[in-house]
Formats: structure tokens, sequence, C-alpha cells
């Protein structure tokens, strides 16, 4: 590697503001991916800092997706820890690190396609009395109230993402912009911590790119942490402070756009690949 | 001692007649993603008709390359006809297998009536018996040795020394990338079909010939031992199908010695549901090679 | 006449208990559990071996084990908690992240060698002979070959049927039912949003199994026998061909598959006059379930019934309104 990443990860993070006092949200330490002899990612060590939008860019084949596969869990590590919002989550399967409030999307359309609109909100909702064997066999009058309560949190996150004339439209009728909002909206039905967007943008046509990006900021604006691995740099640009750079699974850079792309290291590394 | 050792040299025709079923079987899966069920009524219908042509007073040999032509013909049109519309449709990895399930049950209910519940044998002559210690085997088992040993290496042969075979192997490795380097896909799947078909009708054919008798309802026994050393050898590689091929054949035949030969097939059964749950890529296949969801 | 129609009742009922297991794995969860056999052979085994005497009696023909004498319902409990308990084991063994077609062909497999070890372990549950003279349920009191009895058994068979088919509804119109089906759709996603994929399976399986235990409970206490031949795995694909037919993700679905399938094909081949040589009819049975189940995966894989489409009422009443949808 022509990078020498040490020396560039101990360079001061130009440009971006002293983080909100408390600790990191998740830090990840030392995190390695090996694979069929594959190094997909070697000893990557990040800090997301809570409030904020995190970019993660890279060349192809940087290891950027895998390693948000990893803090997900939808992988395991080969090694390293992963500690968000105070716990060690390293060895715990995706579904708990989603209860915790770390959640994630997908690259590819992954809505629940033989479900509506609604329902997929539905079914990510936490809380109701009616998502187990025993509640279900108590019947409606069990979880009613909870299944109404939450039709009307969903019917809320659809009004605000302009989407309440689909709310009984199968999932796999959408658009590629819209099933993605649809993902976006379900994973905010958790009431999560950290968003974890992977490439958000890629599918979706040109207009609803802005639309996903302004509905970013207006979640960082509430509180919202998010995470996001794009390759659309204008919409990193924009959003995200600090930006990470990977490459060849391992990081290469952190700072603002501004400051990486005077680093002559990086633009080489993003261009070679 | 030497009933394992006699188990052992009947292992060696077991796991010919399954080395060829297996390789043509793997290459099914490997070329065109489908878990062909029916593989083994294939195999019994090609040895009917082997049977009806033997039974007309041609020599078995003859036969045997009738009941290859058959298998070859039948698999192309199963494809051809039911399987790659269905996966052009787009159905589920699920839905083939019932397809392919419900496929072998037609197959085999159609045969039923044609050629009758009773079983019915080869006219051949065994040959010697030949000895080797405690290992005895007739000429026709050695044939059918060396019937395995040719179809191994043409099967390599065309692998790697044709055009064909190595088109074969960019279809299994990677379809879409394949179809974009100008590979006719299409064309090389209906061949795939045919050769493997062929090995299908040739297994059919000297598993027949391996047993005092066969009917029907041996079919579906031929075709967990073929699944297992398939997937034991990692699913789509046909090495690895030969090598399964080995240890299925000789796990059988020293289990039924060592264990009650009722259970002979259990030994095969279980060692299958082992490996899919153990490894499914298989002994010899990289971890990770099969993907996780379905 | 009172037989025959008893005799069709009463396994329609147990075909219908059959199918909803079905479809709750595998319409519902998306579960491919061609293994299902095995459960309603062992609560059959189960309610057998604990409602006959021990197996010296009768004139000691045949050898099973157990053998507890014990009167209705305990055998059917029984039968039903077999079924369930043989879930786990099962289901561990294979709900894995495996392809799944491999899961399926574990599964076929299983049911394959649970067949070949029953068969070849006569001390077990008397091989490939079977076990017959199962005392029916509370013979000892009344006279089980009465029309009174038949009628009441196969009116039993209805009710406990109605009651699983709440059941079954219960569960999927529930958001429990819901979390199943988004698991169904795409796994590794509803995993991200906090399911917990393996224990959602592995409910189904249990919930299925417990099922398909009673279901072999209510078949053995009609019938009085069971082998072997009775469970070989093909009968499965029929289950299953009733459930692509009738259509899948709804219990209507498996009701109509399992009166159309099982029962209605079987009942209308009976009509046919006796053809060709002996087996005939049941390889065309065969031919015809294959070409139905090929048939319907082509023109109409959603089956006869598609699972509708659920609508949420603009009022705050906590009633969704159901849709017949082809969506």
């Amino acid at each position: 590697m022509a990078v020498d990443a040490d020396a560039v990860a101990r360079r001061p993070v130009a440009g971006g503001e002293a983080a909100a006092g408390a600790g990191p949200l998740l830090a990840a330490r030392g995190i390695s991916r090996h694979f069929e002899g594959m190094h997909a990612v070697e000893d990557v060590s990040i800090d997301v800092q809570p409030g904020r939008i995190t970019g993660l860019i890279g060349p192809n084949g940087a290891g950027k997706s895998t390693f948000l596969a990893l803090l997900a869990g939808t992988l395991p590590a080969s090694a390293g820890t992963i500690i968000f919002d105070g716990a060690d989550v390293t060895r715990m399967p995706t579904f708990q690190r989603a209860r915790r409030g770390l959640v994630r999307t997908f690259q590819l359309p992954s809505e629940f396609a033989q479900l509506t609109v609604l329902e997929n909100l539905m079914a990510a909702a936490p809380g109701n009395r009616g998502d187990s064997l025993i509640g279900a066999l108590l019947g409606r009058r069990y979880w009613g109230v909870d299944e109404d309560r939450l039709v009307v949190q969903a019917r809320v996150l659809l009004e605000r993402f302009r989407m309440s004339a689909k709310e009984s439209d199968y999932a796999s009728s959408l658009s590629g912009g819209q099933k993605r909002l649809v993902e976006i909206m379900r994973a905010l039905m958790l009431g999560p911590r950290l968003l974890l967007l992977d490439e958000p943008m890629s599918g979706v046509h040109p207009s609803v790119i802005g639309e996903i990006a302004d509905y970013c900021e207006t979640l960082r604006d509430e509180g919202l942490t998010i995470l996001i691995v794009e390759h659309e740099l204008h919409m990193i640009e924009r959003l995200c402070d600090p930006v990470i750079v990977m490459a060849q699974g391992h990081v290469i850079g952190q700072g603002t756009m501004t400051f990486l792309r005077q680093q002559r290291e990086i633009v080489d590394a993003y261009l070679v690949g | 001692m030497s009933l394992i050792v006699a188990a052992f040299g009947f292992g060696l025709v077991t796991m010919s007649i399954i080395a060829i079923a297996a390789v043509g079987f793997t290459m099914q899966f490997g070329i065109t993603n489908m878990i062909n069920l029916a593989y083994g009524q294939v195999m019994i219908a090609s040895a009917y008709a082997a049977y009806a042509v033997n039974n007309a007073g041609v020599s078995i040999w003859l036969s045997m390359v009738v009941g290859a032509v058959f298998g070859a013909l039948f698999s192309f049109l199963l494809n051809r006809t039911i399987y790659a519309p269905f996966q052009r449709k787009g159905t589920n990895l699920i839905g083939m297998v019932i397809i392919s399930l419900a496929v072998s049950l037609v197959i085999a209910n159609v045969l039923l009536p044609i050629v009758g519940y009773y079983s019915v044998s080869y006219h051949l002559d065994t040959g010697p018996t030949l000895h080797a210690g405690s290992i005895a085997l007739t000429g026709v088992q050695i044939a059918i040795m060396a019937v395995a040993v040719v179809a191994m290496v043409l099967i390599y042969a065309l692998l790697h020394f044709t055009r064909l075979g190595k088109a074969m192997r960019a279809t299994a490795a990677n379809p879409t990338l394949a179809r974009n380097c100008g590979i006719p896909t299409a064309r090389v799947i209906d061949f795939a079909w045919l050769i493997t078909g062929a090995l299908c009708g040739v297994a059919g054919v000297v598993a027949g010939m391996n047993s005092d008798a066969f009917s029907v309802a041996n079919g579906s026994e031929f075709l967990i031992p073929i699944i297992a050393a398939s997937v034991l050898g990692g699913a789509g590689h046909p090495y690895g199908a030969m090598i399964g091929a080995v240890i299925i054949g000789e796990m059988t035949e020293v289990s039924a010695a060592l264990i009650t030969p009722e259970y002979k097939q259990v030994a095969a059964f279980a060692a299958l549901v082992l490996v899919m749950v153990l490894r499914p890529q298989g002994l010899l296949a990289k971890r990770g090679t099969l993907a996780a969801a379905g | 006449m009172t037989y025959y129609l008893t005799t069709l009742l009463v396994y329609a009922g147990v075909d219908v208990l059959a199918c909803l297991a079905i479809s709750l794995q595998f319409g519902i969860s998306g579960i491919v559990n061609f293994s299902f056999i095995v459960f309603q052979a062992a609560g059959a085994y189960t309610a057998a071996v604990l409602s006959m005497p021990p197996d010296t009696a009768n004139g000691g023909f045949q050898t099973y084990v157990l053998g507890l004498n014990l009167p209705f319902p305990y055998p059917w409990i029984g039968a039903t908690i077999v079924g369930a308990l043989l879930a786990p084991p099962i289901g561990l063994v294979v709900l894995r992240r495996l392809r799944s077609d491999y899961q399926a062909i574990a599964m076929l497999v299983l049911s394959v060698i649970a067949s070949l070890v029953i068969t070849n372990t006569p001390q077990f549950l008397d091989g490939a002979a079977g076990i017959s003279l199962v005392p029916q349920p509370l013979s000892n009191i009344f006279n089980p070959y009465s029309d009174g009895y038949l009628w009441v058994y196969s009116a039993a068979t209805v009710v406990l049927a109605a009651i699983i088919f709440v059941i079954a509804q219960r569960i999927i119109n529930s958001p429990y039912g819901r979390s199943l089906r988004a698991m169904r759709e795409n796994e590794l996603a509803a995993s991200a949003l906090g399911k917990n994929s393996v224990a959602l399976k592995m409910s189904m399986f249990v919930v299925g199994g417990a099922i398909a235990g009673l279901s072999g409970a209510i078949l053995v206490g009609f019938i009085t026998t069971w082998a072997p031949s009775t469970w070989l795995y093909p009968e499965t694909l029929i289950l299953f061909a009733a459930v692509i037919v009738g259509g899948r993700g709804n219990n209507y679905g498996a009701v109509l598959g399992a009166l159309l399938v099982p029962v209605g094909f079987e009942e209308a081949t009976r009509y046919i006059p006796p053809f060709g040589p002996p087996g005939l009819i049941p390889a065309f049975e065969w031919v015809c379930i294959g070409g139905l189940i090929l048939g319907f995966l082509w023109f109409r894989p959603r089956g006869v019934i598609p699972e509708r489409r659920r609508v949420f009422r603009l009022a705050a009443a906590s009633q969704p309104e159901e849709e017949r949808g082809g969506g």
C-alpha cells in the first residue's frame, strides 16, 4: 500500500468541531474480517460521535459495506471489539443489536414484498404485545390497543415522508426510491440510536436523492446519529462530518471532504483503488 | 476381517456406479443450479430402456449405449420442457425442489404401468469371478469399474481440452459473465444436459447390471447416495463428486458388513444429512462458497 | 353408508389439521418441512403405544415399547406433546443458514432415514409390520363399532379441526403472524429490525409438530393400525400439493387444499372403475398429483385462494379490514 495509513490517521481532524462532550456512541477497535484467505477488513478502528452524520467512503472493494455489515452483526468479525452505547455488542447477533438501537438498512431493495407499506412499518415496530406466540393466541382483545397505537405512529411517519397514499400498496409495487424510504421509515419505527445506511442513494432516481438527504439532515437535527456508506460524494460532502475513507480494508483518512481532498494520498488511493 | 475386505471390494464397484451418476448429477447442479431430484428415476427409466433392447437379444454393452442415449434425450427434454421454463419464470429454489419431486413422482408412476411391478434382470454373462485375497469380483463388476474409469477420463478431457467443456466451466462459475463474454449459455446448457443425461443413463444400466434384479422402486434408492456423494465433494464440482463417490461407496458397503445390511442405506443417508448440516460446501470446497440465503 | 361418511369426515379432518400445520410452517413462515409426515407418524405411534396394553397381550404377535394402557385423552395429549418435542432437535439440526433447497432435501432425507430406522428396528415399533389392534378411544365404555360412536368420533375430529383453525387464524392475523411473514419475505431484513428468526422458525416448527402429532393420534384411533407404509415421504408431498393448490399463506386456502387434494382427489378416483392392470389407478393418482403441482406452480402459483392484502381501516378502530386481493 502506497499510503502510510497510520500517519494519515494520526493527523488531527481538520475542519471538524470538537465532539459534543459525551463519548462516542459507537467505538470499533481493531475490527478485522478474514474470509477464505482474503482480508476484507483489516484492523479498522473508528468512533461514531452522537448527533452527527458520519460518512464512510472509499473505492470499490475497500471493505466499506463489509465493515457496515460487521457493525450491524450481519457478518461476524474475525477480530476486534464493538462497543455500542456502552455495551460490548461484538458477539451479539443482528437482532439483538437492532433491539438495542443499532439498526441498518440494505443496499439492495429489502422491503417485505408481500406485505403492504403500512404492514412493513408495523412489522418493525417493537412494543406490541401481540408480537409473541402467547400474545397472538390471546387474540385481538389482548393486543388491539398496542396495534392501534402503532398504526397511528406508523401513519404519522408515512405522512412525514409523504407516502400516506401508498399505505395499502404492496411494498413490491413501489419504485426504487420509495422502497428506500420505506426501509428508512421501517428502521425509524424502532426508535434507533444509530442508523447505518448502506448506500441509500444507489438505485434511486436522482430527484429522490436530494429528498433522502433532506430527511437525513432533519433526522440528525432531531438527535439521530447516522453512519452512511456511499459513493455519491456530493451528498457525503453536504451531509457528513466527519468522513472516513477506507481502501483495501484499511482506514486511510478521516476529516471533512474539503480536508480529505487536500490529502494527496487519499485522492491517489481513491482513484487508483 | 475378511468380510470387511470383501466389502471393500464391493465398495469399489459401488463407488464406480455412484461416481458415474454423481458426476452427472453434480454437473447438472453446477451448470443450471438445479437439484434434479428426478435423476434417480431417469436412471431407472434408462435402465429399463436398455433392458427392452437387451431382452430382445441385443448384447448388454450395446444396450448400455441405448440406455445412455435414452438418458441423454430424456434429461435434455426434461430441462427444456420443464426445468428451464420454470427457472426463467423466476421460480425460487424451493419451488424448483418441489417441481423436481413432482417430476420424479410422475416419471415413476408413468413407468410403473408400462414396465410393471416385478423386477427384471439383464441377460448377461457375469464372467469369471476373480479373487484377490478376500476380494471376489466378477468379470462384469470389473468391467463396470472400467466403464467408470473411462467415463471419468472422458469427462476430464471434455472439461479441460474442449471448447464446450471450458464453456461449461465458465457457465457454472458465473452464468451472467459467461453470457456477456459471448458464450451461448443456452446451447451450453443443452449440451450439458445431454452429456450428464448420458452419464445418468449409463449409471442406471450399470447399477442394473450390478444387481440381481431391479425394479422401479430402486429409483429413489439410488438418489440419496448420489446426492450424498455430490454434496460431500462440494456441489457442482465434478472431481469432488468422484471423491465423494469413493467415500460413500466404501462407506455403504463396509457399514453393511460391520452393522447389518439393512442399515446400508441409513449410513449413506445419515452421512448426507451430517455433511449438509456441518459442512454444506463439501469437504473439498473452501468455506463459504455456498450462499447462505436461499 | 355411515361407515363411508364418517371415514370421509375423519380423513378430511385429519388432512385439514395437517394442511393447517403445513400452512403455518410453509405458507406463513417459509419453512419447507419435508419431514412433516414423521411428526404425524410420531403422534400416531405415541398414541398407539400409550393406549395399548403391553406387547405380550393379544398373543404377543407384535413387539413395541411402552404399552401403558392409558385411557383417552392421555394418548392424544401424549401424541401432541411428542409431536412438539420432536421439533427442537430436528429444527436445530436443519434450520440453519443453509440454502433453502438444501434444508428441504435434508428434511426429506431425515424422513427417509426415520422410515428406514423404524422398519429395521422391530423391537421398537414392530418394524415393517407396524402396530395394529390399537384400541379406539373410550372403547371400554362405548361400542366402537356402533353408528353412534362413529358419528361422535367424526364430530370430535371436525371440532378439533375447527379449534386448530381458530388458533391458526389468531396466529396469522396477529402482529406475531406479521413478524413471521416479514421473516418469510426477507429474513436478513427482519433480523436487522430486531426479529429473532431462529426463535420464530422454531416456534412454528413446534406448533406445527404438535398439530401434526395430534392429527396422527386422531387417525390411528380411527383406523387402529399404523405401519411405515402409511407414512412414506411422498405423503408429505401430497400435503404440500394441497397447500399449493388451495392457496398459501392463509388458512382458508389450507382447508380448501385439504378438501380438494388428499380428500377430493382420493374420493374422485374411488369412483373410477378399475381399469388396466392392478395398481394402475394409484399410479395414475400420483401422476395427477405431480401434474397438479406442476400445473398450479405454472399457472397459478398463489393457489385458488391467494394470501389476502391486509388493509387497516381509516377509523381508529382496531379491526383491520381484509380484502381479497390477488395483488
